[in-house]
């Protein structure tokens, strides 16, 4: 029972709510609609009255706009034909075709219609056009002063805008050119500015001051281009306005606006002057149009609501009931939803547990740390979960340490890596399609360990649209691996090197065979091919001395090959010892040129040596060595260059050098074949050749480069090549050295203080020291590098009462040669003043004929201050500088000597060339043999031995010893030369070191020989 | 128990049907409501007035008639050039308006050429005063320019003839063109003419219409341009064959203004001075109607005068509208242009008369009245009353 009755109380209820709620939706609704319409109705009403208070002030702000446009649109075009003008260049003139090309472009970058040039004649020229102008162009009839603005009622009714600018000091074609202008269409002018629909709700037009319309434009109802006065003339003008008024604001130029029915339509219309013209602009708007529009857009919207509302009113009804009924049925089904679901989520969250736990224990087992991240649906992180096995890893016990903070990994990130790792960690972050896999590795910095490398890698779940929800992932400690890695690389990359450096010596010692190979072979194929011809042709005396003469030039080839290899290894294996020794460099130089010199004359070559500044002429350096660097430059300069070239020593004393020493610069520059780039990267390096020497012909060893670079660097110096193909090459050698005693006295010879000298050479250089060296005596030098100047100036002095003290002149000058300057200038001076010659060459044959001409002295290039000094203060009495060649040789006639020597061939060739040079010669195949020989020889048996070294049963060091060793008066103390094919430094010292009084390596360099006996036995 | 379950059920589904039966009712009440609440729409938009129609009508037959006389929208030929550019040298007698129209069609047919990718460069040039000698110069000096077709409006046939043919015998493509031509049966051996080929026509046909206003009695004068002019020659001869055929009507003098309007004036002055019973004037080229015109006006003889004249001048339709000029023979010189420039490309191609256009190339000449004046001028010169 009380259960009906409570079921009937919920039913009335149910009806009770059911009532209520659709009585009050339905008050609800017609409450939403009266206020609606009414309120749509107001504004209706109250727009159409506010418009059309506004559209009187739209409108005069719309024709100043217009007109505005208008102006500017004016203006702009004046300044573009001005700018056009200026750019104007007179290649623009040259010719028809480059000023229509002008006019063409000028035309396109204004979009104008016409772009033209008007000359005095009247005659238009435009892009493709030259026209008569004068008829149709009516302002062309007067001058133009300023820019004008015209329109021109063209034939075909093509009404249009001339803009023209005068212009002053363009001349084409032998006329003037007077005017510049532009030629556009006025209605498309005034396109732009029109707002037309399809409605036709504004017009714009231009009319001149006395209402002629400026354009055909179709204008509201007024009739296509009337006048507009006679088109008013026919409208109803409203109330306040009239046609008069605005005939007068027309002729005046006022800005006005008149209100009009024409043709049973209500129009407005607003005008305006047109700055800088004599037109009118008009804006006209039919008034039915503007209220129409609005009470049509008024009416839309109402009915728009009026739809809204109904349709919001039933969908509400709707809802409201569906609602109710379905949440009455889904109260159950949730109520028992809920409770399952309740427990599922235990459940779940139980096995959630378990496994983290589970996982954490993996992690701490596997020595890897877990992280999460979780992200908010705009991407941005909201928490940062550092699991503690992840914070054991880099040293950090509590959180408060190492707080949950992205900041709190990545600021302990190598700087290196950081840059990398972030990127990759915001890669993945907003990889939206979720197929990317964070997985890097970095040096992260631990609070114990310092520096250790980690693996981390993780991945995101998401959200539908892709943004991230959670980002897990794991943290290794890889760094033993890491080091491990890097260990095996290291180790690979050093056996990479060693087996790169074992086959590039590999290659070098092939490449050296190869070249050993063909270098040994070529001189030992001449030797043996000529020496086979000789034998064939031994009746033919004249032949076969060509046949010899070839052998020795090969032979001689094959003995400076073998050498530089030598040299070369020894240089390589350390061997070869810098020895100092007080030195001086104008004798080294001297030396220099006068071993080149035959060469130098046989290949035609010219010759410059000289010197600058060099203060310091004697040093402590190995002569021995400085001499072969530059004889090895000097003998390639000469090698590489063309008969007809020029190779030059040039020697500098540079001012910067440590205390005690002085630097020099050697340069040995020539006119010759030169480098490739490519080529000077390897000068230096064995075994190196250009290309272009085996074509050229030219041997070499590809040694000498390279012994020359390690002495240099052995003495402390650099050597610097600078060269080019075709050029030639200059190759610079910097050294230091220790100076022996002060610099060269360069003090002011009284006797000569303030006298005139001349310095004739064609080469600067030269005149340029000199001048310097003769300036530091006290003369007042002049120089010049002409021959013939030279003897202009020695006249000149003359006549200026101030004569040359002194002339030094160059033997050989292009212009004249010095023999004849010299025969010139006696002719003007007399024989009283001293004139030296300066050469770089032997004079020894032009001697006679240069001291009848009048020369003074002799004095051989390069000049020192020192000898230039010498040679100033002697009284000029006839003698030379550097004459060496002029003392007689001694005789060896019947001078005995005493060859030790094992080998029979060896002894054949020494006794023929002894024999040859007058010694009575003695033999021995032994040093044992030889001592005991000499232990019965009387005293001045013998006056010299030559001792081999390497004998079977007595070396030549044993024998010498023994021999010193005698006590015999005339026998022991018997001077002793080694002649050996041991021809190194060591070799020297220890024949020296075993009493020996010389050395002569093999083969046998008979000058040097004849030359070190002479030394020893006179 | 049953029973009353189904019951229960049964008067659940009617309390639900009812208020169903509510809904409905109200949602139809609100709809007749707002359908009642519609206002009623504005008026309609007006409808173009028949006035409005009528003056459009009009309009649209005068600008269908006018095009007949000078047509604007000419269209190129399907006529493919064989070039992508060519040179043109055009003179003609002497700078004048009249020119300035043929130079117009000239310039749209160049237009409409480049459209199609074809350069057109040309020169328009002549004397400020009409001089055969100072057109043979021009010729002579153009023929050394490498110009591939040279145009001439023959100012004299005597003289520039000779010098055509020497071009043409040089290897010169000399075609004549617009107002003057000189004739292969007068021994000129240009390729082509395209211009007026019916000047002597026009004379007559304007004569007439001076003849039927004046009823056929009484004395004119004839005013003419340029002696020698080919064109003004033909119309003069023109005008005196039509007077010749009625024997009331009498030439009582015919005089030269050579193109100008100055000389036009003051001839006219001196007809109306000389003549007291002048009843008309006869003018052959642009020039003259407006001379004798403004001095009819100046006479105060507007009216008594009837002039009858060549051509376009906006003054001369001016004083047409202003009934001072009984008629005028307007060229279609838009068209000239247009067609020269056309024959002189395929000129230029080799083309020889025949197929691909013809020897003589004939524009049309209309004869308008007062009523037609305005609509000629609006066409021509945009002017509006």
């Amino acid at each position: 029972m009380d259960q009906s009755l409570h079921k009937n109380i919920n039913k009335k209820q149910t009806e009770q709510t059911i009532t209520s709620a659709i009585g009050g939706g339905i008050i609800i609704a017609l409450i939403l609609l009266i206020t609606t319409v009414w309120v749509s109705n107001s504004a209706r009403t109250s727009t159409s009255m506010a418009v059309n208070r506004v559209s009187e002030f739209y409108l005069e702000e719309l024709a100043g706009r217009r007109a505005q446009v208008v102006t500017e649109e004016l203006k702009n075009n004046i300044a573009y034909m001005e700018n056009a003008l200026k750019v104007m260049e007179d290649s623009d003139l040259e010719s028809q075709d480059t000023l229509r090309k002008f006019l063409g472009k000028a035309k396109k970058l204004y979009g104008v219609e016409k772009f033209a040039l008007v000359d005095e004649n009247g005659i238009v020229f435009t892009e493709h056009s030259t026209v008569s102008g004068l008829s149709r162009y009516g302002f062309l009839a007067e001058e133009l002063k300023e820019p004008v603005i015209h329109t021109l009622n063209l034939y075909g009714a093509k009404k249009q805008v001339i803009i023209a600018v005068p212009v002053e000091g363009i001349m084409f074609q032998g006329s003037q050119i007077k005017v510049c202008f532009i030629q556009m269409n006025i209605n498309e002018m005034l396109s732009s500015l029109t707002l037309q629909t399809n409605n036709n709700e504004t017009y714009c037009n231009l009319y001149y001051r006395n209402g002629e319309s400026l354009t055909n434009n179709a204008f509201g109802y007024l009739s296509e281009g009337s006048n507009v006065f006679s088109a008013l003339a026919d409208a109803d003008i409203d109330k306040g306005f009239s046609v008069e008024q605005m005939k007068n604001d027309f002729t005046n130029g006022i800005q006005g606006q008149i209100s009009f029915n024409y043709l049973g339509y209500q129009e407005e219309l607003c005008y305006i002057p047109v700055e800088g013209t004599n037109w009118i602009l008009t804006i006209l708007v039919r008034d039915n149009v503007i209220s129409q529009q609005i009470s049509s857009v008024s009416l839309r919207m109402i009915n728009r609501s009026r739809i809204q509302i109904i349709i919001m009113i039933f969908v509400m009804l709707m809802v409201f009931f569906v609602l109710i009924n379905q949440s009455r049925k889904n109260a159950k089904i949730l109520l028992e939803q809920e409770k399952a679901d309740g427990d599922r989520i235990r459940t779940a969250f139980l096995q959630i547990e378990r496994e983290q736990t589970a996982m954490e224990n993996i992690h701490t087992a596997m020595g890897s740390g877990r992280w999460s991240m979780e992200f908010n649906k705009h991407g941005e992180m909201i928490s940062c979960n550092w699991s503690e096995a992840f914070r054991k890893m880099v040293g950090y016990e509590k959180e408060e340490d190492f707080p949950n903070k992205l900041e709190s990994w990545s600021s302990l990130l190598h700087e290196e890596d950081k840059e990398r790792v972030m990127q990759e960690y915001w890669n993945t972050i907003n990889d939206y399609t979720g197929g990317k896999t964070y997985d890097v590795e970095y040096r992260l910095f631990t609070k114990h360990l310092g520096w250790r490398w980690f693996h981390a890698a993780g991945r995101l779940s998401r959200r539908s649209d892709g943004s991230p929800i959670t980002f897990v992932g794991l943290f290794i400690d890889i760094d033993d691996e890491k080091k491990l890695e890097a260990l095996l690389e290291k180790q690979k990359a050093d056996l990479q090197d060693a087996l790169a450096a074992a086959q590039h010596a590999n290659r070098a010692k092939t490449t050296f065979l190869n070249n050993m190979s063909h270098d040994i072979r070529t001189p030992m194929n001449a030797i043996i091919g000529f020496t086979s011809l000789a034998a064939a042709h031994i009746e033919n005396t004249e032949q076969v001395q060509d046949y010899l003469a070839k052998i020795t030039t090969s032979s001689n080839h094959l003995l400076s090959l073998i050498n530089d290899v030598l040299d070369m290894s020894r240089i390589e294996s350390g061997k070869v010892k810098i020895e100092e020794k007080e030195t001086s460099l104008p004798e080294i130089m001297h030396d220099l040129k006068t071993i080149v010199q035959a060469d130098i004359a046989s290949k035609q070559l010219d010759f410059y040596i000289d010197t600058d500044d060099v203060v310091n002429e004697h040093v402590f350096c190995d002569k021995l060595r400085l001499n072969q660097v530059l004889l090895n430059l000097l003998s390639n300069a000469m090698k590489f260059t063309a008969p007809g070239g020029m190779v030059s020593v040039r020697v500098l004393q540079k001012g910067i050098a440590q205390e005690g020493c002085a630097s020099y610069e050697f340069q040995i520059k020539d006119t010759g074949i030169g480098m490739s780039q490519d080529f000077i990267d390897h000068v230096f390096e064995p075994f190196e050749r250009e290309q272009t020497s085996t074509v050229s012909g030219i041997q070499g060893t590809g040694l000498g480069m390279a012994i020359t670079k390690n002495i240099v660097d052995m003495m402390g110096g650099k050597i610097t090549v600078a060269s080019k193909e075709g050029k030639g090459t200059t190759f610079t050698v910097a050294l230091q050295f220790r100076i022996c005693y002060g610099a060269v006295r360069q003090e002011i010879i009284p006797e000569l203080s303030g006298l005139r000298a001349l310095v004739a050479d064609d080469d600067f250089n030269t005149c340029s020291s000199v001048t310097k060296m003769l300036a530091t005596i006290g003369l007042r030098p002049d120089w010049t590098t002409s021959g013939k100047e030279a003897v202009l100036r020695a006249k000149l002095a003359g006549e200026q009462n101030d004569e040359y003290a002194v002339y030094i002149i160059d033997w050989l000058m292009p212009d004249m040669n010095g023999i004849e300057v010299v025969r010139r200038i006696r002719g003007i001076i007399g024989e009283e003043k001293p004139i030296i010659i300066l050469t770089a060459y032997d004079w020894s044959d032009i001697e006679d004929e240069a001291r009848k001409a009048g020369v003074t002295a002799f004095c051989s290039k390069p000049i020192f201050l020192s000898e230039l000094r010498e040679i100033l203060e002697s009284p000029f009495t006839i003698q030379n500088v550097d004459n060496d060649q002029m003392t007689e040789e001694p005789s060896f006639a019947d001078k005995k000597i005493f060859l030790v020597e094992d080998n029979e061939l060896n002894q054949e060739i020494a006794i023929e060339i002894l024999q040859e040079a007058g010694f009575i010669v003695d033999v021995a195949d032994d040093g044992a043999v030889a001592v005991e020989k000499l232990k019965t020889a009387k005293p001045g048996q013998y006056d010299l031995i030559l001792m081999d070294i390497q004998m079977p049963i007595m070396d030549g060091y044993e024998a010498t010893r023994q021999i010193r060793a005698l006590g015999q008066p005339g026998l022991a103390d018997i001077p002793i030369i080694a002649m050996t094919a041991n021809a190194f430094d060591e070799d020297k010292k220890a024949a020296f070191d075993a009493g020996m009084n010389g050395h002569i390596s093999k083969p046998i360099d008979i000058p040097k020989l004849l030359a070190l006996l002479r030394d020893i036995l006179y | 128990m049953l029973k009353k379950k189904l019951e229960g059920k049964m008067s659940q589904k009617k309390q639900r049907g009812r208020i169903r039966i509510v809904i409905v009712m109200a949602v139809c009440g609100l709809l007749v409501g707002l359908a009642g609440c519609r206002q009623k729409r504005e008026e309609e938009e007006p409808a173009v007035s028949d006035q409005e129609a009528m003056l459009k009508e009009q309009e649209d037959i005068l600008r269908e008639e006018t095009t007949k006389a000078v047509n604007f929208e000419r269209k190129l030929d399907e006529y493919q050039p064989l070039k992508t550019e060519y040179n043109f040298y055009f003179t003609y007698k002497t700078v004048h308006p009249w020119w300035d129209a043929v130079a117009l069609g000239i310039e749209d047919a160049a237009k409409q050429y480049e459209e199609m990718g074809v350069m057109i460069n040309y020169e328009y040039l002549a004397p400020n005063y009409v001089s055969a000698q100072d057109q043979i110069q021009r010729l002579s000096e153009a023929s050394l320019r490498n110009f591939d077709v040279l145009g001439v409006d023959v100012a004299d046939v005597e003289l520039v003839t000779p010098v055509i043919n020497r071009l043409v015998e040089n290897g010169e493509k000399v075609m004549t063109f617009s107002s003057s031509d000189a004739s292969k049966e007068e021994g000129c051996n240009r390729i082509a003419y395209v211009g007026n080929t019916h000047n002597y026509e026009d004379g007559a046909a304007l004569t007439e219409t001076i003849c039927e206003k004046l009823g056929y009695q009484g004395k004119i004068a004839v005013l003419v341009g340029t002696r020698g002019a080919p064109c003004h020659e033909d119309r003069a001869l023109g005008v005196q064959d039509v007077i010749a055929k009625y024997p009331d009507m009498e030439i009582v003098e015919i005089a030269y203004d050579e193109d100008s309007v100055d000389k036009a004036y003051d001839f006219t002055r001196s007809f109306l001075a000389r003549h007291s019973d002048l009843s008309g004037i006869v003018c052959c080229n642009m020039s003259n109607p407006v001379g004798a015109a403004r001095a009819v006006v100046e006479a105060g003889r507007k009216g008594e005068i009837v002039i009858v004249g060549m051509d376009h001048d906006q003054e001369a339709l001016q004083y047409l509208k202003d009934g001072v000029i009984y008629a005028l023979g307007v060229q279609d010189c838009y068209s000239i242009g247009f067609d020269t420039l056309q024959v002189a490309v395929k000129i230029a191609d080799g083309h020889l008369p025949g197929e691909a256009y013809p020897e003589k190339t004939e524009e049309i000449t209309t004869i308008i009245l007062q009523e037609e004046a305005s609509t000629m001028l609006r066409l021509l010169y945009g002017e509006y009353d």
